[in-house]
């Protein structure tokens, strides 16, 4: 009955004292909280009226509304008389008409003092960062139709600030499949800056794993030292990679010539016999095993006589597994 | 085998595993490439003397067929491929000198960016991708440096 006279347009623009969207959020924040210290009383077509206004961006006339049920029905005449022009007064109801015009809050101040300066000052102190923290839970349905009226009422700005909400509220409305970022309080909220704030934590992500995987780089605090230590531990790879393969194209010819001449001797024996003996000194072989072995460079042994390696390297598989074997310990 | 019995709780090493962690699948994969192209090397040249390069060239190639997976290790292979001796992407980089740290705030980003770009030449086709594929890649080519590094250890160790 009431619901179809009021038009929330009317009502949100005639408010100038405060931007729509702020007067939306906190709104959205203080009905619930209303609507809940309403519930007890025995005034369906008031609570009725109240959650439909809910969404709407009347913050003096739900605060109205509050006072009116605390003060008592009775009370009704005097409130709609300074309610607006065209009105139509009912027992514990009041009416409103799409042309009803809502005093600022001086006005209505003598009565609603307090929970108008309450209501002023609280909202002057939150902030966007205090509103979304608040529970999502509550704010659900309510964030929900606010997008869509938003969506028809509001500049850039506060599309912004719903498509935040919602994506604050993602978990519960699964309606849109974006990025969801969080905006921190004293940051940009345009749709660019969040794809670029996204962008950066996933990158900032990336540069943590890097961190754990090279060795120092805890200690070093921020992005250009732990990309420093990632070149130079990169780099310092390379080079052993480089020098190591260099080692190899040293021995590699001799290891050949032992793997050649004992393949014709004892093939399988050597395989399945050496193998204890094998393993049994391969842990000494790994203990030493230094990260730079530059001190072996001058004692390359270029003849293949000791016959426990020799054994190794004449069946080609056994020595695979063997040298697998090792890695997998030094793995560990 | 008694490594089986000595490490029990670890990985079996048996003549068919059936778990591998990712590190020994690589290790295997990339002492099977290599080993039979070293030993193919030596059958081929008896005589003339192996070319540190050609060597070189084994090794990489060994990395890169170890690690498929990887972006990087098809760049890898592009550049391999491409040219018979090793191209100079992965030899001793000319900045032998460590990086010195950043001392002026202001230029924080220009440095960072400075030093992603750096890394993105470190990396085999590192250039080619946006920043967010080579950071990870950067993580897959670190492991596989170390692994490979330490798989050239343990042969070259084997044979001195």
């Amino acid at each position: 009955m009431l619901e179809g006279l009021v038009s929330p347009e009317n009502l949100s623009l005639s408010y100038a004292d405060m931007s729509v969207p702020e007067r939306l959020k906190w709104l959205q924040q203080h009905q619930q909280q209303e609507v809940l210290s309403l519930s007890s009383n025995d005034s369906p077509d008031l609570l009725q009226i109240l959650q439909f206004h809910g969404s709407n961006n009347d913050e003096l006339l739900q605060s109205t509304f509050s006072h009116f049920q605390m003060v008592g029905s009775g009370f009704g005449t005097n409130y709609n008389m300074g309610f607006g022009h065209s009105h139509e007064a009912m027992d514990g109801c009041i009416s409103r008409t799409s042309s009803c015009q809502i005093h600022p809050p001086d006005t209505m101040g003598v009565m609603l003092k307090n929970s108008e300066e309450n209501r002023a000052i609280s909202l002057k102190n939150k902030r966007k960062s205090e509103v979304k923290t608040r529970e999502e839970e509550k704010t659900e349905k309510k964030i929900k139709v606010e997008a869509e009226t938003e969506s028809n009422i509001s500049n850039k700005e506060a599309s912004s600030d719903t498509s935040k909400e919602t994506s604050k509220g993602a978990s519960q409305i699964q309606k849109l499949d974006y990025i969801h970022v969080r905006a921190r309080r004293g940051e940009a909220t345009d749709r660019h800056s969040l794809a670029e704030r996204a962008r950066r934590e996933k990158i900032s992500k990336k540069m943590k794993y890097l961190q754990d995987l090279v060795p120092g780089c805890n200690t070093v605090t921020g992005k250009a030292g732990v990309l420093d230590e990632i070149i130079n531990y990169v780099q310092s790879l390379q080079r052993q990679v480089e020098f190591l393969s260099m080692k190899l194209a040293v021995i590699n010819p001799e290891l050949e010539l032992g793997v050649e001449d004992l393949s014709v001797k004892q093939f399988q024996a050597a395989y399945f016999t050496n193998f204890p003996v094998v393993i049994a000194s391969k842990p000494s072989v790994m203990v030493d095993v230094p990260l730079f072995p530059l001190d072996q460079q001058g004692s390359l042994n270029l003849s293949v006589s000791n016959p426990n390696q020799t054994s190794i390297d004449a069946p080609s598989e056994s020595w695979e597994t063997q040298s697998q074997s090792l890695f997998a310990s030094v793995l560990r | 085998m008694e490594r089986q019995t000595i490490n029990k709780n670890k990985r079996v090493f048996s003549a068919e595993p059936t778990k591998l962690s990712p590190s020994e699948v690589f290790t295997r994969k990339y002492t099977s490439h290599l080993v039979p192209a070293l030993k193919k090397l030596n059958m081929d040249k008896n005589s003339p003397q192996i070319n540190q390069l050609t060597v070189k060239h084994e090794v990489d190639m060994a990395l890169a067929l170890s690690a498929q997976e990887f972006a990087w290790s098809r760049f890898l292979l592009e550049k391999l491929s491409s040219s018979n001796n090793p191209t100079t992407t992965i030899s001793s980089s000319s900045n032998g000198t460590r990086i010195p740290e950043r001392s002026c705030k202001e230029d924080e980003d220009g440095e960072i960016e400075e030093k992603l770009r750096e890394l993105q030449k470190l990396l085999p086709g590192g250039e080619e991708m946006n920043v967010e594929e080579m950071l990870i890649e950067i993580g897959n080519y670190i492991k596989c440096l170390e692994l490979q590094t330490s798989a050239l250890k343990s042969i070259v160790q084997d044979t001195t």
